[in-house]
């Protein structure tokens, strides 16, 4: 048994509405606990800002990162944020790290526990390249992972929308999440990655895909259905098509409004909707190109079925890598940079292409404005995700600057007094005056994550919980964010101490230790008779169109460190 | 004026990383204090003084300071890497990296230089009296930028990826040149005195002149009648049209 | 007797999925699907060339010893050495390679893969470019048009055209051969060309200048081009500019003839630019040709791991990349190394002279299942498991689709992966000691 006892912490936990309170904090055997015994080891928090530990619901962190890396070897020696990026060599406690956008996987783990981040949600996982994905989180410590699954462009997912066979779909799906052992259903540009099979894109949710006689919006709610059918932990998280558009916005609208009349099947949102920077632009091309926050964040403020993450941009180079694949060929047609692609048989496609995002450039400077006029105007930071969609809107190493962006007007003044006046023009930001406060940053970092993906023992501190917490060394009361935010930035930037399960992982900003994270994956419950009807049809999938067997598809369970396997009962 | 003279103890095959040599980190330094300097030597770091004989005269400013290396160093690593001001003397043959990044100063090669000299440079010259290796004045793996400014002169040969991504600066070559010269070039300015094979493949941006004999001149230029250069007149190409160059290309 | 179904074939980077293997007392006695090689290796016909036991060289014998004390001595020579290469790791499994990357991080060696000597040149290329690719299926069932660029898969990957492409039949592509064209360009004619639609002879070492051409007729230059390119008429390559560009869907499959030949990583830079222009007018993708069945895996475990796919300098303590400077044959051609751990590759059949004569004078430690060249330079042999039969593990096709290998059948040999824990375990503690 051991004990941890956190004296006087300034605890701030949204989920119980504990805003900056000065309280104990008691763990057992990894678990917040009521009391411990006078054996517990001490840990003094006084003065310091306490919080249940960070929780990055969308990032690329695990799989096509790797192509990343690959391509760019040049972002290995990049430290733009020292301590948190560049070439590190290896200690008695850690792995050598290396790279800034595109770390290996040890300085993935180690940065996002000295940032306070305890749980990562990885992105996007191609069914047929699972096993990579998870071979990867294995090789990632201290983090507990999840990773959603690519279901946008997939030929079954698509004939059984067409051919009207909802339980087989949910069917699927339900084995889709087994054969990759992913948390929940990602659609990337629903439709578009099949239409990219023929160099081609769809134009918007009517738009039908090639060969397949469906359309984006019913890709969408075909998933939706599917995705409520069997009360996945987590709703469907959606790239909207037209990503990277201007006028994209509408599309974006127009994809929100599609689930207005869903109705979720457990205590959580009907619809995700991820990096709505990225498709939140309005004018007609890039010379006309203005934000379309404010319609997207009218449109939110007035919707309650939705939550969405910011995908905010972080000037410098960047690394962009989706399941869009043709977003990316066009990005690298239009930027001159180099370009990878991975289109997964039967199934999607994918894009990797670097860029680097200069406050010079005004689209640029307006993509940066979005972001942050989303997280602003959106007034229930409830249904705010903080996120950079890392590395594509810049690296995760970046969030402590971000978080001033959130918590200082003076601050964003700073960065938007080097911007042009066509970028001024075309952002609402230099109107904002709002400045969020410690409390609303949990929110969107660790309080509405636990919500969105159901996960009730993460992103709080409540008794029971997992004994993730972050202590950073700055008490609210006692600093003005929205003029002091170096200070906010530097405790963001490495805390006093970071605990996973109870153990001190990050002490002083430096790694501690280097305990294993737990992976989670979704089993949901599907009828035998339905299994085995679905079964049929993708046998002969297997039979007549993959290129590997079924039964090497499914990751294994060996590929899995410490599984923990939520299950769900589908409804029939 | 401060000199410091440096020649190695015992020759070696295991490369010495020499990225602490140069005038920015001796300027004002003693014998003693520049023996302690710490230079990785394989996987292991040792003070410079077990390696090298060093012999300070004169205690002065970075501008003001010289290195001379006396002998062969041609496993000696990265002297010069990102060196300001000052200037370095080798007597000998010098090993890969010599006086990449660098953003100033001088370095003179009196002997033959590996690959990767004068890699990514800012600024400053460097004169090579000998031949040099593979992709003098280029990017390191994955960049888009190579030699950005100063100048470079080969008075011997080089061989492969001569200026690869260069994007500003000078390089000039009298003798011959390997394949691939310029290569992806986006600025700055090549000449070369001898010959060389497939010049400037996917020049984005500016000038390559070449004296001597060309052989596999790419497909990927067009020819646009000729171009004079202090009296010499020269067949003149444009391209690379394949990236929409605007690189002018002058062959004798 | 078990018989069992969807085994990998562990021997090239086609990594063959759907291999039946009949197992009668622990030895492999049919085998159905597989290839005249993959066959071969399943049904033990390299067996006369397995190391029988650990040995080390005593006054130039090599004398058999227990796995503890090859072990042992192997530890030694590496925490004693000031540069060690350590190189291979291709035929084996993720799993193994990333307890060798450890290894490798721990005694600040060099550590890099047969990629040194095959498709080391696509890593670079990519890191030009990028890799615009696809899974094998994707060919399979969409690519109406399959170029065969430098490789010869009828001899180096045999099932390949009748499992991933020329042959394969598809979702849009139901009729198979009859409705692709196949081209092959290649210095000679070869069985592989002799099957295709169109062969297009160049000129030895002139690929660059084919790409290039063909990227200016793609790109609306073809004014620049002159009446010949690498010995092809112009004629005949506005006409195979006119094939990929009216396709539907164009692979083009690379060999060691494009990325060993002259102007080596520029070749597949300029394919991976050619691959973009392409998309311009359909849709076109890349694919290399990998040779051992795990070489691609090597390149992304390390990439995880360390950053970079090969050739990775730990001498700083934390990973450095250049080949050129940090490739195996690199270090061995300057005679850098003062020791060598050589596993499942054969550098002393496959490497330059130069850099073979530098291996017989360092201690060199080999681990691998069969006796090559490289045992007869070796100091230490320790031999291992063969991984896909008698060990099991991941590997990495040649499109970075992993796979999980089975054991089929049981080994008095250890497996590379415990090999290697067994090592670092050693070496950890004689640094303690010492």
């Amino acid at each position: 048994m051991s004990e941890i006892l956190i004296k006087n912490a300034s605890v701030c936990d949204p989920a119980q509405g504990i805003n900056c309170e000065t309280m104990d904090i008691c763990i057992r055997d990894g678990k917040i606990v009521d009391s411990v015994s006078g054996n517990a080891k001490v840990i003094d928090a006084e003065g310091k800002l306490t919080m249940a530990g960070g929780f990055d619901g969308h990032t690329h962190s695990a799989g096509k990162i790797n192509v990343g890396r690959f391509m760019n070897p040049n972002d290995a020696r990049k430290n733009l944020v020292p301590g948190l990026s560049g070439q590190v060599a290896r200690t008695e406690k850690t792995r050598a790290q290396v790279g800034y956008n595109t770390p290996n996987t040890y300085a993935i783990g180690y940065r996002y526990a000295k940032l306070g981040y305890t749980t990562i949600c990885e992105a996007a996982i191609p069914l047929l390249s699972a096993r990579h994905t998870h071979e990867e989180f294995k090789e990632i410590p201290i983090l507990d992972k999840m990773g959603l699954s690519l279901f946008g462009s997939n030929w079954q997912v698509m004939e059984y929308i067409r051919d009207k066979e909802p339980e087989k779909l949910a069917a699927y799906i339900a084995w889709g999440l087994k054969a990759s052992r992913g948390y929940g259903v990602k659609i990337v540009n629903p439709g578009g990655g099949e239409a990219w099979g023929w160099g081609k894109n769809v134009s918007g949710l009517y738009d039908p895909v090639p060969n397949f006689d469906v359309t984006p919006a019913e890709i969408l709610m075909g998933l939706v259905e599917a995705n409520e059918r069997l009360q996945l932990p987590h709703s469907v998280h959606v790239h909207c098509n037209n990503l990277g558009k201007p006028g994209n916005y509408a599309t974006t609208i127009e994809t929100m409004k599609l689930f207005e009349k869903v109705k979720p099947s457990r205590d959580r949102q009907s619809l995700h909707v991820t990096h709505v920077q990225f498709n939140a632009y309005a004018g007609t091309s890039w010379r006309d190109f203005e934000t379309g926050a404010p319609m997207v964040s009218d449109y939110i403020n007035g919707a309650d079925h939705l939550t969405f993450d910011l995908g905010q941009v972080i000037f410098g180079p960047a690394v962009t890598m989706t399941a869009d694949g043709p977003v990316e060929y066009a990005n690298s047609r239009m930027l001159h940079e180099k370009w990878s692609n991975q289109d997964v048989e039967l199934e999607d496609a994918s894009g990797v292409v670097p860029l680097f995002y200069s406050p010079k450039s005004f689209v640029n400077a307006v993509q940066w404005a979005i972001g942050l006029e989303l997280a602003l105007l959106v007034k229930d930071p409830w249904k705010v995700m903080f996120t950079t969609d890392s590395p594509n809107g810049g690296s995760f190493v970046n969030y402590p600057e971000a978080f001033t962006y959130l918590m200082s007007a003076k601050r964003r003044a700073e960065v938007i007094s080097g911007f042009s006046k066509m970028a001024l023009d075309r952002m609402v930001l230099p109107g904002i005056d709002r400045e969020l406060d410690f409390y609303e940053l949990a929110v969107m970092t660790r309080s509405i994550q636990s919500k969105i993906y159901s996960r009730p023992e993460k992103g709080n501190l409540k008794v029971g919980s997992d004994a993730d917490i972050a202590i950073y060394d700055i008490l609210p009361g006692q600093i003005d964010p929205t003029t002091e935010y170096e200070k906010v930035k530097k405790a963001f930037s490495g805390t006093a101490y970071t605990l996973k399960d109870g153990v001190v992982v990050v002490k002083d900003g430096e790694i501690e230790a280097t305990p294993k994270g737990r992976i989670y994956w979704v089993n949901a419950k599907v009828p035998a008779n339905i299994d085995s009807a679905m079964q049929k049809d993708i046998d002969l999938k297997f039979k007549k169109y993959y290129t590997v067997s079924k039964s090497n598809y499914m990751v294994e369970d060996m590929y899995l460190e410490n599984p923990v396997e939520i299950g769900t009962e589908g409804v029939f | 004026m401060q000199v410091v003279k440096l020649s190695l103890k015992k020759a070696n095959k295991i490369p010495i990383e020499a990225d602490n040599v140069n005038p920015d980190n001796f300027a004002g330094k003693t014998t003693e204090e520049i023996k302690a300097i710490p230079v990785l030597y394989g996987n292991g770091q040792c003070p410079l003084g077990d390696l090298f004989n060093v012999e300070a005269e004169g205690s002065d400013s970075v501008e003001n300071t010289k290195i001379v290396f006396e002998g062969d160093v041609s496993r000696v690593k990265r002297i010069g890497q990102n060196m300001s001001a000052g200037e370095i003397e080798i007597n000998g043959n010098v090993d890969m990296h010599c006086g990449s990044g660098m953003k100033g100063g001088k370095v003179v090669i009196n002997g033959d230089a590996d690959s990767w000299l004068g890699c990514e440079m800012a600024g400053g010259e460097i004169i090579l009296n000998g031949n040099a290796s593979y992709y003098v004045g280029a990017g390191y793996r994955g960049e888009s930028c190579g030699m950005r400014g100063g100048k470079i002169t080969v008075n011997g040969n080089t061989k492969d990826y001569l200026g690869e991504h260069m994007c500003g600066g000078e390089i000039l070559v009298k003798g011959d040149v390997g394949l691939l010269p310029a290569i992806s070039n986006n600025g700055g300015k090549i000449v070369i005195e001898g010959k060389a094979t497939m010049p400037a493949s996917e020049m984005k941006n500016g000038t390559v002149i070449i004296n001597g004999e060309v052989s596999d001149l790419l497909p990927s230029y067009k020819e646009e009648g000729t171009e004079e250069v202090e009296g010499v007149t020269y067949r003149k190409f444009v391209g690379d049209v394949n990236v929409g160059g605007k690189g002018v290309l002058l062959i004798k | 007797m078990p018989v069992i179904k969807d085994a990998v074939c562990s021997l090239c980077g086609s990594l063959c999925d759907d291999i039946t293997v009949t197992v009668e007392d622990n030895k492999i006695t049919k085998i159905e699907n597989a290839c005249i090689l993959g066959h071969s290796k399943f049904v033990g016909m390299f067996e006369h060339d397995r190391i029988e036991t650990p040995m080390i060289r005593k006054d130039g014998e090599l004398v058999p010893v227990s796995y503890e004390e090859a072990i042992e001595a192997a530890a030694k020579i590496l925490v004693n050495s000031r540069r060690t290469l350590s190189y291979g790791w291709c035929s084996t499994s993720c799993e193994a390679i990333s307890g060798a990357i450890k290894l490798a991080e721990e005694t600040g060696s060099v550590i890099d893969s047969t990629a040194n000597v095959c498709h080391g040149p696509s890593a670079l290329a990519a890191q030009e470019k990028g890799s615009p690719s696809a899974s094998l299926g994707v060919i399979k069932n969409r690519a109406d048009v399959i170029v065969f660029w430098g490789c010869n898969p009828v001899h180096a990957h045999p099932r390949h055209m009748s499992r991933y492409s020329s042959f394969s039949k598809g979702f849009f592509t139901e009729k198979g051969r009859k409705a692709r064209t196949m081209v092959v360009i290649d210095v000679r004619k070869t069985d592989t060309a002799k099957l295709a639609d169109k062969y297009v002879e160049i000129e030895q070492g002139s690929d660059l200048l084919l790409i290039t051409a063909l990227r200016s007729i793609v790109n609306g230059h073809e004014d620049v081009i002159p009446e010949t390119v690498a010995g092809v008429p112009k004629a005949e390559l506005l006409e195979l500019a006119e094939t990929l560009k009216n396709a539907k869907f164009v692979c083009i499959f690379f060999g060691m003839g494009v990325t060993q030949s002259r102007s080596k990583y520029k070749n597949g830079d300029a394919v991976s630019s050619l691959i973009s222009d392409l998309n311009q007018h359909t849709k076109a993708v890349m694919i290399g040709m990998r040779g051992h069945y795990n070489v691609t895996g090597f390149g992304q475990v390390a990439t995880w791991e360390t950053g970079f796919p090969m050739a990775i300098d730990f001498a700083k303590g934390y990973p450095y990349y250049n080949p050129g400077e940090t490739g195996a044959n690199d270090l061995l051609v300057r005679e850098e190394p003062d020791a060598a751990i050589i596993a499942a590759a054969d550098a002393g059949a496959h490497f330059p002279q130069k850099a073979v004569r530098h291996l017989a004078r360092i201690p060199v430690i080999q681990i691998d299942p069969y006796a090559n060249p490289t045992t007869e330079l070796a100091d230490v042999v320790i031999p291992s498991a063969i991984v896909g039969i008698e060990a099991e593990g991941t590997a990495y096709r040649m499109d970075a689709i992993s796979l999980r290998m089975k054991k089929l059948i049981d080994s008095k040999f250890k497996t590379d992966e415990e090999i290697v824990k067994d090592l670092t375990t050693k070496v950890r503690e004689l640094k303690r000691g010492a």
